[in-house]
């Protein structure tokens, strides 16, 4: 077998924290890195630039959610918005001549600030509540945003990113682009997995599962969860200067509406809870859904045994992420990557049935 | 454990005159407690007599809205639960409050959170910013973890294990918190003999150990005279009897607070 767990024991703290701690995971992520490094070099413009990108910038995105909704436990229905800010203020920042990294940082702190002052407002009120402050959140961005010519360019108007460089690498080939994006993506799994396993990220768990027995231990649950929302808020932001900068490379408000944050929400939901490996697999599982869809359903339009309108297929994608919102909270609330776990472990084991790890 | 208190002992706890009302209901009545430095000090009564609403009062979570408690002389009354947590007061709760969604050593690990600066960046640069503070209070925390025996299940999610298991990781958070004053609700509650005889010893060795004050709210009467110097028994929120724990519980209001129960339930 690949997997083995056998003989793998830790003699020293840090090697049992280590962020694999099992020989077979580290090989796996190691092949997975190097993938991922080689990608432009053997796959088409077609799947670099159409799946690979967009699909590393949406995991970015349900990373930085994650750690707000999965680890905190705090809902955000308006987290499209929060990416708005990071678009919109990067290419602003950009224009003016700030050096692109600094845009990035300026980008992550506006929508960090922004997002902290609603998560602020939202955080004293609880559960539904909470869902309608952060909707709040987003129908104000929104507004604000087309309403201010200075920020969106004028009514329906479409800003283009201007030309950048990171690190003296112009941003401007998709091959450079979608290093970028990787680096980033790589940089918030590597981030989250750290958080776990470091007094943060256990003081946001704690509030999540039991705020009144994290107090009684010195949890200031107030702040912390400020701290979620600030900290998830500054990765979602520079994600939405990500998207902007290498994928759209032109922003519209549009792209940064509700149905997104419901997606968003999707992602994080179906990849499962604070988890890193479910952000990547809830991106990539809700991205897939409309290409797959529009493939089946077209295919069965052309053999006749189906009619349905184009109005109707553009909506078919929304049920389902409802669908499987609802779904998967009821089946499988750890969503894919428990699935992943449970694969994973029964490998480790083989042929035992039970593992401890 | 020791001889009951004698004067010169300072007294780390002090309940003045603390009532608590929730809505119409009076269930604190002027209580007066002062529990000395070293002590094991008892809190009785029958359900609904007002033990855990006294410890809710003590760690912040209904403040009294009359008389005042001070712990090492200063006044905490008023302070939110988590600034009290860090004068050096830790508890454990009635019903198992620990974190579902966390490993044994993790919820132990929490105990820890005072004396830690949590913050996204660090975690961020772990390697050069968290990793030695980690590895420092992993090590504390392993001690608590030997003390009450606890290593076998150390990786398991806490969900999973016994409820006995679950009071004792509670009691190791807890006491991972190096608290000066440690306050127990019923922590051998809905355990059978053997666990209890368990949980005695280790409440004894790490409060020999560890220099603790221990407040401690018990049913079972063998239990409280094993352990305790000093009780208070109260009933209906008022205070029916204090002193030793033979003499107190021999009390004939404490008797009749006892019987009057059963009568009542009968
Ligand atoms: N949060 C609360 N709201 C309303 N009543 C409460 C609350 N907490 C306790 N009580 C009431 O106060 C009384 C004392 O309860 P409690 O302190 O839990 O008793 P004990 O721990 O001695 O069994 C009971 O009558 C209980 O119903
Ligand atoms: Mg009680």
């Amino acid at each position: 077998m690949f997997y083995r767990l056998a003989g793998v024991h830790h003699t020293r703290y840090e090697t049992a924290r280590a962020l694999w701690p099992i020989p077979a995971d580290r090989k796996q992520v190691i092949v997975a890195g190097l993938i991922a490094l080689v990608a432009p070099f053997f796959l088409s413009t077609l799947y670099l630039g159409s799946y690979m990108l967009p699909w590393l910038i949406w995991s970015s995105a349900a990373l930085s959610l994650t750690l707000l909704m999965g680890m905190a436990g705090q809902l955000h229905f308006g987290f499209a918005s929060v990416m708005a800010i990071g678009a919109y203020t990067s290419i602003h920042l950009a224009r003016l001549g700030i050096p692109f990294e600094l845009a990035l940082i300026g980008a992550g702190a506006m929508s960090a600030v922004i997002g902290t002052v609603f998560g602020a407002a939202a955080l004293r009120v609880k559960g539904l509540y909470l869902v309608i402050a952060t909707l709040a959140m987003q129908y104000l961005v929104d507004w604000v945003i087309i309403n201010v010519p200075a920020i969106s360019g004028g009514a329906q108007a479409t800003l283009r990113t201007p030309e950048v460089s990171f690190l003296l690498f112009p941003i401007e080939s998709l091959t450079s682009r979608y290093y970028l994006a990787l680096g980033w993506a790589a940089l918030l799994a590597v981030f989250l997995m750290n958080v776990k396993r470091t007094s943060f990220g256990r003081a946001l768990t704690a509030i999540r599962d039991k705020d009144f027995a994290a107090a009684v231990i010195g949890v200031d649950p107030f702040r912390y969860k400020l701290m979620a929302f600030f900290t998830s808020s500054f990765m979602g932001g520079v994600t939405g200067a990500m998207l902007a900068f290498c994928f759209y490379r032109a922003v519209t408000p549009e792209q940064f509406s509700f149905n997104v944050s419901i997606q968003l929400v999707a992602m994080v939901l179906v990849g499962g809870l604070g988890s890193v490996i479910g952000g990547f697999l809830g991106a990539a599982f809700v991205l897939l859904i409309p290409i797959v869809l529009t493939n089946f359903v077209a295919g069965l339009a052309a053999s006749g045994w189906l009619a349905i309108s184009s109005n109707l297929l553009a909506h078919v994608p929304l049920m389902i992420y409802g669908a499987l919102i609802i779904g998967f909270l009821l089946l499988e609330p750890l969503g894919l990557a428990k699935i992943y776990d449970n694969t994973r472990k029964y490998f480790l084991v083989w042929p035992f049935r039970h593992s401890r790890s | 454990m020791g001889a009951p208190t004698n004067g010169d002992r300072s007294p780390v706890l002090v309940c003045d005159n603390v009532s608590r009302w929730f809505g119409g209901l009076h269930a604190l009545k002027h209580v007066n407690i002062s529990v000395a430095k070293g002590e094991v000090f008892g809190l009785v009564g029958p359900n609904g007599s007002g033990k855990t609403t006294l410890v809710n009062a003590i760690t912040g979570f209904y403040p009294p809205q009359e008389g005042k408690i001070l712990f090492e002389g200063r006044q905490i009354n008023g302070l939110k639960p988590y600034r009290i947590a860090e004068t050096g007061i830790a508890r454990t709760f009635q019903n198992v409050a620990l974190f579902k969604g966390m490993s044994v050593l993790d919820n132990i690990l929490m105990g820890r959170h005072i004396y830690m600066k949590p913050n996204p960046l660090a975690s961020l640069f772990y390697w050069w910013w968290a990793k030695k503070e980690e590895i420092a209070h992993r090590k504390k925390v392993e001690a608590v973890i030997d003390l009450l025996q606890l290593e076998s299940v150390r990786d398991e999610h806490v969900d999973v294990i016994p409820l006995g298991l679950q009071k004792r990781v509670e009691l190791a958070r807890a006491l991972s918190a190096e608290p000066r004053l440690l306050v127990l609700d019923e922590p051998m509650a809905g355990m059978n003999q053997e666990e209890k005889e368990y949980m005695v010893r280790f409440i004894l060795d790490a409060q020999e150990a560890l220099g603790l004050t221990v407040l401690i709210i018990e049913h079972h009467m063998d239990v409280v005279t094993a352990i305790c110097d000093r009780i208070l028994v109260l009933n209906n929120g008022s205070m029916i009897a204090e002193g030793p724990p033979r003499e107190a519980i021999a009390d004939p209001q404490v008797v009749e607070a006892y019987i009057g129960k059963q009568r009542d339930a009968a």
